[in-house]
């Protein structure tokens, strides 16, 4: 703790926070423009000037700490007549749009501009034409651009796309794509959000809608396992269409959270319909003659309960492979750690000064995790240790140490690595003599990893205070998924490492918890919420009877944090859901959410009611948003099998692997997110598979055509082979030797 | 007359006020009697009904004839909206900022706005309820553009209580902005079309 003082008054400050964090903590108000707190501070604007004893300079308070005892004034005729000449120097020739720009009513540059009462221009530079710029589902105005460099931080630091850059060149600097005419990102949006003006803004929204007509709707994001939180923000559609909603852009609250570009761009999959008492009582019929019920995970944790219930009162199984494989996974790493979730989160990856993400592409799966990683890298300097069979293009900016091992070789992987993280720890016995047996020639052998990359990786852990292990999405479908479950639990346990499984969907985690799955066999009335079935309820696609989807729907959903969050109505829905088909079955409650307080406290759930629970950042960054799960213990009983013949994987191999923004048959259905479901291969993979640039192809063992696409960036024989646009059922493992045929045209 | 003299409320010679010359009430049953057969019998009733006799006779009526004939309305009478043209190039003078819309008590205008071709805010549909339209005149002094005014037609009868009118009918045509038929309202920020009038450079 280092005590000093602001105008006089005693604050103090942690180690490493600047004077300006331990003043806003204080209470104290300066002013700024270029300051974000999630990123290294941009020290553009210089409205934070402060006074300090120490010297005679004013300094920065945005990227100074402050020293013990030093004596800080914020405001004084001195600072005040600095800040105003700032701004008055940001508003030369700032064109006076305000009434038509998007940013008009929500505008730092009007705000400050209103706070120092600038109300002439009182210098003068020559006008200079700069035309608007399209990106995309961007629109830079360099016009408008106050240059505080919010974005380009973001999109270095936390993103990782790198994708823009600062043009220097005094009065003509502006945004550029870097190292290219147009931008070539990951299309995250977040930019947008930062922007304080309204120079870069969503070319969907713009001109659509003005900042202070639109409804805000907290909620939760559908697309991932992260659970990001988000603000829907809505207004009637047309004056055609009457009183009909419509969204019209996502926000976040860029400060403290960060949103990808399927969050911010890709929601509009709301669905609607109208009360059909026919239909409605066939679903009950269908219902009630149903021997199982196959659902996705893209439903709420009330919506779980209520197929959970049914399956107490009705004895019908519950099919949901994708979860299922989840939750065995989770059972087999508990039996060895000890607990039933695991200690890291999405901040501890952030948090981190080494990540080793094993067995999964997270740049796709999962966009939080990697601007988690990110972030780690590039404000703790994290050492990013990356074990996959494929190489990532998005990621490799923060990769320092690659490990390419075999499709299909997982287990001795991580029984390779277990030996290497395990090595000077104190262990039982019986796993000492487990690391002892292990075939070392063998399993690198096979999976392709050599002796030296794990002495590598223990060199580059020495000196790792904080220490993450990201367990991808490969994992959980490994046909020895228990035994490298085990392996991960085993690391969790007796390792400083904290480990975070990933999961796929929205709500993989609360179906784990809440419902008890069987296995998929094929049954005779299947009735699929969500999912295929000889009777289907969903909210996308083709379904017999719609229900709402997730962002009509009032309900809580568990992240992978194991952070139960709520989601709100945005559009509303006028047909029937669930809960009605469950009342006339005689699972009586009012409205679905009141199954909130019930959902089973023996699996950490606190019995809160829907509507006690939060979903906002406080102003300091404070996550106030539902509940964190509480672990619990569960029976240490696993024993860790021996790692024999490891599978092996030859010829053509398809890795199911969606395009950035896209996951599910939801992201597929939004209007603005690309679309792009082609089968790419490196140019070694069109040799081996006998295709050139442009094939249609079919794939055996799935539906439909498919374009195949040399991608310069991959390597191997391993093409990526995108599914977002099939039913959410589970695909089994991600891996997959193929046969191609091509289609003649 | 200035105000002063009237707000001396004491009657004196010098105030605005006099006394007037009002006879004392009967009182009595008698007094009152008599008052009504004055009143009864004096023929005042006929007094009246010459005049109307007269003036019928001379045929000098000064009836306004409504619906065929209109009394001229106030340059600054709030009636039914128009969107007003630009004169130096035609374009609409709406910029779409919504001020408007957020301004109006009664919640009845409404616009959809979009991104043109050129990368400007393009108003593709805006509507007044005025059936809800209270005739403020909010609208109007808020617009920074002065796009939205008030005309001078006042007649709102319809066969639905809430009738709407939308951009087309309220926006001045091309035809008649080139024949000057558009008409301005003198106030702050307000031109005078003439010859003066020409477009604004808008390139570099």
């Amino acid at each position: 703790m280092i005590e000093f003082t602001i105008n006089n008054q005693p604050v103090c400050a942690q180690k490493g926070e600047t004077i300006l964090q331990a003043a806003r903590k204080a209470g104290f108000y300066i002013p700024t423009m270029c300051y974000l707190e999630k990123t290294t501070p941009c020290a553009s604007c210089r409205l934070c000037v402060v006074e300090v004893d120490s010297t005679d300079g004013l300094i920065l308070s945005c990227q100074t700490p402050p020293t013990a005892g030093l004596a800080v004034t914020i405001n004084s005729d001195r600072l005040e007549k600095e800040r105003t000449n700032i701004m008055k120097l940001y508003d030369v020739n700032h064109p006076l749009e305000c009434g038509v720009c998007d940013k008009s009513g929500a505008c730092d540059l009007q705000n400050k501009t209103l706070e120092f009462a600038v109300s002439a221009q009182n210098f003068s530079a020559k006008e200079q034409h700069r035309p608007v710029q399209h990106w995309g589902l961007i629109n830079y105005d360099p016009a408008l651009c106050i240059l505080c460099e919010k974005c380009t931080h973001v999109c270095n630091e936390i993103i990782g796309d790198d994708a823009i850059t600062l043009q220097f060149g005094g009065y003509k600097s502006a945004v550029v794509p870097k190292n290219s005419d147009v931008l070539d990102c990951t299309f995250c949006g977040e930019c947008i959000a930062v922007c304080p003006v309204g120079a870069l803004v969503s070319s969907n929204f713009q001109y659509t809608a003005n900042a202070w007509e639109l409804h805000q709707v907290p909620s939760t994001c559908a697309h991932c396992s992260a659970g990001c939180s988000l603000t829907y923000e809505v207004k009637h559609a047309s004056i055609a269409t009457g009183t009909k909603e419509k969204i019209y852009r996502v926000t976040n609250n860029f400060e403290v959270a960060t949103l990808c570009g399927a969050g911010r761009f890709g929601f509009d999959f709301d669905v609607h319909a109208t009360k059909d008492e026919e239909l409605f009582t066939k679903a009950v019929e269908a219902f009630k003659n149903s021997k199982a019920i196959r659902f996705s995970s893209i439903i709420t944790n009330e919506e779980a309960l209520i197929l959970q219930r049914l399956k107490e009162k009705f004895g019908v199984k519950l099919f949901n492979e994708e979860a299922r494989a989840y939750q065995s996974f989770m059972a087999a790493f508990g039996s060895v750690s000890g607990k039933n979730s695991f200690s890291g989160s999405l901040e501890s990856i952030a948090q981190s000064d080494a990540v080793i993400v094993l067995g999964g592409r997270v740049s796709t799966d999962n966009p939080a995790v990697r601007y988690a990683i990110t972030t780690a890298a590039r404000h703790n300097g994290a050492k990013v240790i990356y074990m996959h069979p494929l190489e990532d293009e998005l990621m490799q900016n923060v990769i320092t140490q690659m490990v390419k091992y075999e499709a299909g070789s997982e287990e001795g992987v991580i029984a390779m690595l277990a030996k290497t993280l395990l090595n000077g720890c104190d262990v039982s016995d019986e796993i000492q003599s487990f690391l002892n047996g292990l075939d070392e020639g063998y399993l690198c052998a096979e999976s392709n990893v050599g002796d030296e990359e794990f002495a590598q990786i223990s060199k580059t852990l020495i000196r790792a205070k904080r220490k993450t292990l990201v367990v991808g999405l490969d994992i959980l479908n490994h046909k020895n998924s228990a035994n490298i479950a085990k392996l991960c639990g085993l690391i969790e346990m007796a390792t400083d490492f904290s480990v975070v499984v990933i999961s796929q969907h929205v709500n993989t985690v609360g179906v784990s918890l809440i419902c008890d799955l069987d296995s998929d066999k094929p049954t005779d009335n299947v009735v699929g919420y969500n999912a295929s079935g000889d009777f289907t309820v969903g909210s996308m696609g083709v379904c017999d009877m719609l229900v709402p989807a997730l962002n009509s729907q009032e309900g809580t959903v568990t992240s992978l944090n194991y952070q139960v969050l709520s989601m709100n109505v945005a559009i509303g829905f006028e047909g029937y859901c669930l809960n009605d088909i469950a009342n006339e079955l005689g699972i009586r409650e009012v409205n679905t959410i009141d199954y909130t307080s019930q959902l089973p406290i023996q699996k950490g759930f606190k019995g809160v009611d829907f509507d006690s629970l939060s979903n906002f950042y406080g102003p300091l960054g404070e996550d106030n948003r539902g509940y964190i799960l509480e672990m619990m213990d569960v029976a240490c009983d696993g024993v860790i099998d021996d790692v024999c013949q490891l599978p092996e994987y030859n010829g053509t191999i398809a890795y199911a692997c969606n395009p950035v923004n896209q996951f599910n048959i939801y992201t597929a259905h939004t209007t603005q997110l690309e679309k792009d479901n082609a089968l790419r291969g490196s140019a070694q993979f069109a040799i081996a598979a006998r295709l050139a640039h442009g094939d249609r192809v079919t794939i055996e063992g799935h539906v439909g055509t498919k374009t195949f696409i040399i991608d310069e960036t991959l390597k191997g024989t391993i093409a990526l082979n995108p599914f977002y646009e099939e039913s959410t059922a589970n695909r089994g493992y991600r891996f997959e030797k193929i046969k191609l045929t091509k289609v003649e045209s | 007359m200035h105000v002063e003299p009237l707000q001396d409320r004491n009657v004196s010679e010098l105030s605005a006020y006099y006394y007037v010359d009002i006879p004392d009430y009967p009182e009595t049953g008698w007094d009152k009697f008599k008052q009504v057969m004055k009143r009864t019998f004096k023929g005042e009733l006929f007094v009246g009904l010459w005049v109307v006799l007269r003036e019928m006779i001379k045929f000098d009526i000064h009836t306004v004839k409504y619906p065929l004939e209109k009394l001229p309305i106030g340059p600054r009478y709030r009636a039914v909206h128009k969107l007003l043209r630009l004169w130096e190039s035609g374009f609409e003078r709406c910029i779409g900022c919504g001020l408007c819309e957020k301004i109006c008590i009664s919640d009845c205008i409404r616009m959809d706005t979009r991104i043109d071709e050129n990368s400007r805010k393009e108003v593709t549909e805006y509507s007044i309820n005025l059936g809800r339209c209270i005739f403020c005149g909010y609208c109007a002094e808020v617009c920074p553009e002065l796009a939205i005014v008030h005309g001078e037609r006042y007649e709102n009868g319809s066969e639905q209580r809430a009738h709407f009118v939308i951009k087309d009918d309220m926006l001045t045509p091309l035809d008649w902005l080139t024949s000057g038929q558009q008409q301005e309202y003198p106030g702050f920020g307000a031109i005078t079309p003439n010859e003066s009038v020409k477009s604004t450079p808008l390139a570099y």
